[in-house]
């Protein structure tokens, strides 16, 4: 088996993600894994309008199993493109999704 | 003694191993090998001397210390004339391997071509050996989702048609914010062109949509993008070695391009799309050429620029360096106008050594980064020399007029710490242009 790459999150414990740092079994996500993928993608404190477009995301996900189009996720926040590129600097699928514990969108991305 | 290589779980081939069987195996490995069906492979297989001149071509050989397992040659040694060797008669074990050196060790960027005394086509060979493995099922996970995709919804991403308008109008809407009048003008017959885009663009980078707006809206172009399926013309099929859906994707693509009745087709800032719609698509299909032409984003931002519809107000002032993406530079031979392109929006270019047709590969492309997660250590890590390459640029953002290269190359500098930023040609042009 691949060496297995984990995250240890404080009260939590220890969690595989995959090479790309996305947790591997989405079901495992709770607030304080957020915050700690969150420090992974250089956002150091997650706001009000960070949790209105992760929980979004996670709800989204919950419901399709798949992440939304970026289209419909800034409908619903009310959020421009720009400022979720400033909630989270590397973007909606390898930031946001990422903290909302969706797995990596696939394609050329 | 060379390392082993690392272990990696792939359910979408380890699941499929346990399901052949050395008969089944050799039907297909027969099948694909019969030289009426493939002449191509046995001119090939009959002119290779094994000089291995192909060896110092290839970015993950010279990444990973010249580890001859590695070099094309090395490559074709352990697949393809293993299997002659073995007279068809090769086991799940094999399969395994090949599969691992053929999708995700090779970026079918046919660098080491240009270095064969016979200008073999070496990638052909790793493309046939992802034909065997599609055909026993064995695809990696991720890489057949994206196929599985296409074959559902003719675009990589799972966008429903009501999604594609919706995101064509709101980004309509988000470009007359910068360029009054700006439109995204859906289904019009008979316009210039159609403009075709890769499904990312309208799943998640949808600013790119926005750019294409106000750049053709500021030119004053008569253009036009399909409402319908047929507007995504990536092919990661291609890859997989799933040539009958390739087929589909591609023939919806050109008869959605006739139903509106355009002259040409300009697609964005994609390269295997471009290989997929004009060459390996119409092959498959047995069409001579494309129905009509395509022109690639570099072509197009080149014409924009060189006729002066679009003027520069202030030149980027950062430096800049580019990767060449290898279907439309080496492949097409735009090495040029992409040079152009960037010496008349950037101030500071810094051109990257090889350069043009002789740059390194992005490590991403040839379907290798829709791989995804499990293999990425092995593609970045296999990539060293394009890291070193940047570096030594001194550039603090590099231009890939290319997804794949885009997010290939943001994932190199993600790892080997690098201090540069990835853009695409229509941010920056959006950015310095006269609106």
């Amino acid at each position: 088996m691949s060496d297995e790459l984990k995250i240890n999150v404080e009260g939590v414990g220890e969690l595989a993600v995959d090479e790309d740092g996305f947790i591997e079994d989405p079901g495992k996500w709770s607030e304080a894994v957020a915050k700690h993928l969150a420090g992974t993608e250089g956002v150091t404190e997650l706001s009000e309008d960070h949790w209105k477009l992760v929980n979004y995301l996670r709800n989204y996900y919950m419901e399709f199993n798949i992440a939304p189009m970026i289209r419909k996720l800034c409908k619903e926040t009310g959020f421009n493109l720009k400022k979720v590129y400033e909630l989270f600097p590397s973007g909606p699928a390898k930031g946001a999704c990422k903290v909302a514990g969706l797995p990596k969108p696939t394609g050329c991305v | 003694m060379l390392a082993n290589r690392r272990e990696v779980a792939d359910p979408g081939i380890d699941n499929a191993l346990k399901k052949l069987t050395p008969e089944k195996i050799e039907a297909v490995v027969r099948k694909v090998f019969n030289p009426k069906v493939s002449a191509r492979l046995k001119v090939y297989l009959d002119t290779c001397v094994h000089c291995g001149l192909c060896s110092n071509a290839c970015h993950t050989y010279n990444s990973r210390d010249k580890d001859p397992r590695y070099s094309p040659v090395g490559k074709v040694k352990q697949t393809i004339w293993e299997i002659i060797k073995k007279d068809y008669k090769v086991d799940a074990g094999f399969i395994k391997l090949a599969a691992r050196i053929a999708f995700v060790e090779c970026n079918a960027c046919r660098r080491c071509s240009m270095y064969c005394p016979f200008g073999i086509d070496i990638a052909f060979f790793m493309m046939t050996i992802r034909r065997i493995c599609h055909l026993l099922g064995v695809v990696p996970q991720y890489l057949q989702d994206t196929v599985n995709s296409h074959s559902t919804t003719m675009n990589q991403m799972w966008v429903q048609q009501d999604d594609w308008i919706d995101a064509l109008q709101w980004q309509e809407d988000d470009a007359n914010m910068e360029v009054a009048g700006a439109r995204i003008p859906l289904e019009v017959e008979g316009a210039d062109f159609m403009y075709s885009v890769i499904a990312p663009e309208p799943k998640i980078l949808a600013q790119l949509l926005a750019n294409m707006s106000i750049i053709a809206t500021k030119a004053g172009l008569n253009w036009t993008m399909p409402a319908t399926d047929g507007w995504d013309n990536s092919n990661m099929a291609m890859y997989s070695g799933d040539f009958e859906t390739m087929a589909r994707v591609e023939k919806l693509h050109w008869e959605t391009a006739l139903r509106l009745k355009v002259k040409k087709v300009v697609m964005g800032e994609c390269g295997h799309a471009f290989r997929g719609a004009v060459y390996d698509g119409p092959k498959w299909l047995s069409w001579r050429k494309t129905p009509i032409p395509m022109v690639h984003a570099i072509e197009f931002y080149y014409d924009l620029l060189k006729s002066g519809k679009i003027k520069v107000a202030k030149k980027f002032a950062e430096p800049v360096t580019v990767q060449d993406p290898c279907n439309v530079v080496r492949g097409r031979g735009l090495g040029k106008k992409l040079r152009y392109i960037m010496n008349a929006l950037c101030a500071d270019f810094r051109d990257v050594e090889p350069r043009m047709e002789h740059n390194y590969c992005c490590a991403a492309g040839g379907g290798v980064i829709n791989c995804g997660a499990p293999w990425k250590r092995d593609r970045v890590e296999g990539n060293k020399v394009k890291a070193e390459q940047i570096k030594q640029t001194g550039a603090d953002v590099i231009v890939t007029p290319c997804h794949n290269c885009h997010s290939g190359i943001e994932d190199i500098i993600g790892f080997y710490k690098l201090k540069v930023h990835v853009k695409f040609i229509s941010e920056i042009m959006v950015e310095v242009m006269e609106k």
